[in-house]
């Protein structure tokens, strides 16, 4: 089959859903078809620019290429599955939140007068529109699948996406907690920064990079942790390896996270994942004392959840191979079964 | 965002009045709502008027007005308006006036017919021919979007070459009372109920002959009419003729309060609902029937025919209707499983599309795009335009009417 993947990318950024896309790509090339990752750079402000960067998805002719035709379209992600195509199956990793449960929280985009709502509104209606229109609509999360059908009405299978590849092992139970992701306000990395204020045993190590990072090493200088908590910026896969097989235990609280893959790498290294009662996607991933902790979203509870950890190493192990068993079955043979079925 | 909002209120006696009193406390727990009051001449500020427009000019005719100084979004609670502008104009002594919206609405042939009512050479318009002449062409033209209840009035507007948005917002359901008192009608008999307003187009002599049909099979049966009658509407010469008895094989009970209809609602076994012709509205004693869970006749026309089958048994009109309804409503009174199948199927609807908080979710979100969607659509599209300038694509070129059409699809083309 001639498979078209359609995935917006954000110029110099890269994250959890850049990955999934190139992996889906290289999956599918496997298994022999004909595949092409088509992308637009994508920009969402000022806000009306939401609408103009949809339209262009819109705009594209991908029945066809070269005279021969694209049998298939699979999007992902806001705005790419606004692209027509009769044969359109979207894996959803997110919607646009800011149009959604972000709105009125610090994290949304449109403002309170009627030109924002108005913008938010044509999101809605376009994401009716664009889904709508898929053959199979699949969600990467029961919270995004639970997000949709709220905002939509429009009912979606949950397939979860498999986590990157990488050399995973376990060397040890270390000394510091590993935070991997990209670093902005919804990764909510600082709250680490505030456990390991309110705890002076712990240390961390932040693996990559955003734009509160500046912030953050700021204020973990201000609250004297130097030492303590390591930013050590983008990382190589070798690198990541490395510290996954070194670390106790990994960090992963976003606010209302739609999947994250975080959880299913730390698994696969055996290490066990300390969530917040908040997080959104990660509490389908994390169970409470099976695969970790799930504790509230304050500094304190952060803090000893990781000291329980740190004092209770047969557990720590035990919970660290129980997620290991559990994303061992997350494979992408199984998901293309389903997503081509 | 603050609204404008023009309705009818309680305690004026109008589906369209009820409907924005169970709507106006949804909405105000979401937006800022400053409610006009008829006669009201206080300027408002507010970033989108709303306006609530059905048939009757006595109801609705100070609304017309206000959203002819001020355009806005107009809820169509009815597509045909001819009684509304024949009121608002023959009514006030405009002969002029009608003439005009005639001549909009049919040309040459629309302002003969208009002198023709006028002169009292033919019948008035508005009682038989309404259908043929809605008379929204001044409403619509002054509306900069239009929120209606059905896909019936939807593809008429539509079809009529409105080209605004549209949005299609069920009619809200009113959650039943906690507590219902009892009807206090007679025991042991199996009650079949008609409320509402009792107008020709109710159909009350095609179910009276139905019901004449169903009591030979059903003798226990008793059907209860409940609502004012219409001027002209006799109905004690139908039941002569058809050897029913007025209290025995029928109960008629005028207007009642809205505690005493919901007992006499829920002391049904089936509601019918009949409709011909029909102006594109919805039915509020329909949609609490549904509340209730009973059951439901109707005409198998405009919104009643958009009801679900597991909902409504549908009944044509015309050729056919009479046996039909007594089909229904025998199929109905004998098969209990039937009943309690279609019984959860109405709560259900109640429940999902037509739930309160749902409706009024979707005139915020309606609201919010009307309120700001110039602005938007002229940010959008300007910049689209400039593309397309820079490109060489030309106004009147093909490749522009698809652009066009994927940023009509997209939101800030239409």
């Amino acid at each position: 089959m001639r498979i078209a993947v359609c995935a917006p990318q954000v110029p110099f950024v890269r994250g959890g859903a850049e990955i999934v896309s190139e992996r889906l790509v290289d999956e599918l090339r496997q298994r022999e078809h004909e595949l092409e990752l088509v992308t637009l750079p994508f920009k969402w402000y000022p806000g009306e620019r939401v609408l103009t960067q949809a339209f262009l998805w819109r705009l594209l002719d991908l029945e066809e290429a070269d005279g021969a035709p694209i049998d298939l379209v699979i999007a992902t992600k806001f705005p790419s599955y606004v692209v027509r195509h009769p044969n359109k199956i979207v894996w959803l990793l997110h919607q646009f939140r800011q149009a959604y449960e972000l709105d009125g929280t610090e994290l949304g985009q449109f403002d309170e007068s009627p030109e924002g709502r108005a913008l938010r509104r044509s999101v809605h209606r376009l994401d009716k529109l664009a889904l709508g229109e898929a053959r199979k609509l699949f969600a990467t999360s029961a919270n995004v699948a639970d997000r949709l059908e709220r905002s939509t009405g429009l009912e979606a299978e949950v397939l979860p996406h498999p986590p990157q590849e990488l050399p995973y092992r376990c060397d040890e139970y270390g000394d510091f907690i590993l935070s991997v992701g990209r670093i902005d306000r919804a990764k909510r990395v600082e709250l680490l920064i505030d456990a390991l204020d309110a705890d002076a045993s712990l240390r961390c190590v932040v693996a990559g990079d955003g734009p509160e990072r500046d912030r953050l090493e700021q204020l973990a200088r201000e609250r004297g942790l130097n030492g303590r908590a390591t930013f050590a910026g983008r990382v190589s896969k070798q690198e990541l390896a490395d510290l996954y097989a070194r670390c106790l235990a990994v960090y992963y609280a976003p606010v209302d996270e739609d999947f994250g893959m975080v959880p299913y790498e730390a698994f696969l290294a055996e290490k066990p994942v300390v969530t917040t009662t908040d997080a959104g996607g990660p509490l389908e991933v994390v169970g409470d004392r099976k695969t970790g902790l799930v504790c509230e979203p304050t500094a304190t509870a952060v803090a000893q959840a990781f000291v329980w950890l740190r004092d209770h190493p047969n557990q720590t192990r035990e919970w660290g191979r129980a997620g290991q068993r559990a994303a061992e079955q997350l494979t992408w043979d199984a998901a293309i079964d389903r997503l081509l079925a | 965002m603050r609204v404008a909002y023009y309705s009818p209120q309680p305690p004026e006696r109008s589906g369209i009045a009820d409907y924005s009193a169970l709507l106006l406390p949804a909405l105000a727990e979401r937006i800022d709502v400053d409610v006009v009051r008829r006669r009201s001449r206080r300027r408002r500020r507010a970033d989108v008027s709303l306006y609530h427009i059905g048939n009757d000019p006595e109801a609705h005719g100070w609304i017309v007005e206000a959203l002819r100084r001020r355009p806005g979004i107009v809820v169509l609670h009815d597509f045909v308006l001819h009684h509304l502008v024949a009121g608002m104009t023959l009514g006030r002594g405009d002969g002029g006036g009608y003439l005009d919206a005639m001549q909009r609405e049919a040309g040459p042939v629309g302002r003969m017919l208009a002198h023709g009512v006028i002169d009292e050479l033919l019948p008035p318009l508005w009682e038989d021919r309404a259908n043929d002449y809605p008379l929204a062409g001044e409403v619509l033209a002054s509306s900069s979007g239009l929120i209606v209840h059905s896909r019936y009035v939807e593809r008429l507007v539509r079809d009529s070459g409105y080209r605004g948005p549209v949005w299609r917002i069920p009619h809200p359901a009113w959650p039943p009372p906690a507590e219902i008192a009892p009807a206090g009608l007679p025991e042991g008999r199996t009650i079949i109920g008609c409320y509402g307003h009792l107008n020709p187009a109710k159909r009350l002599p095609q179910l009276l002959e139905a019901y004449a049909l169903l009591r030979r099979r059903v003798p226990e049966a008793l059907l209860l009419l409940v609502g004012s009658l219409s001027p002209g509407l006799e109905l004690d010469p139908v039941y002569d003729r058809l050897g029913l008895r007025a209290g025995e094989d029928v109960i008629r009970l005028d207007y009642v309060d809205e505690a005493r209809l919901w007992a006499l609602l829920s002391a049904c076994e089936v509601c019918v609902n009949l409709r011909y012709p029909t102006m594109g509205e919805t039915s509020g004693i329909v949609v609490r029937a549904l509340s209730l869970g009973r059951p439901l006749v109707a005409s198998d026309v405009g919104w009643f025919a958009e009801l679900p089958d597991e909902a409504a048994v549908k009944v044509p009109v015309g050729e056919g209707e009479v046996p039909a309804i007594a089909d229904a409503l025998e199929l109905l009174v004998r098969d209990h499983e039937l009943r309690t199948r279609m019984a959860d199927a109405a709560r259900s609807l109640a429940q999902g599309e037509h739930r309160l908080d749902r409706v009024a979710e979707a005139y915020v979100a309606a609201l919010e795009e009307a309120a700001g969607g110039a602005v938007v659509r002229a940010a959008v599209l300007g910049e689209v335009a400039r593309a397309a300038e820079e490109t060489g694509l030309s106004a009147n070129g093909d490749a522009l009417s698809d652009v066009a059409e994927r940023l009509r699809e997209v939101g800030p083309g239409r």
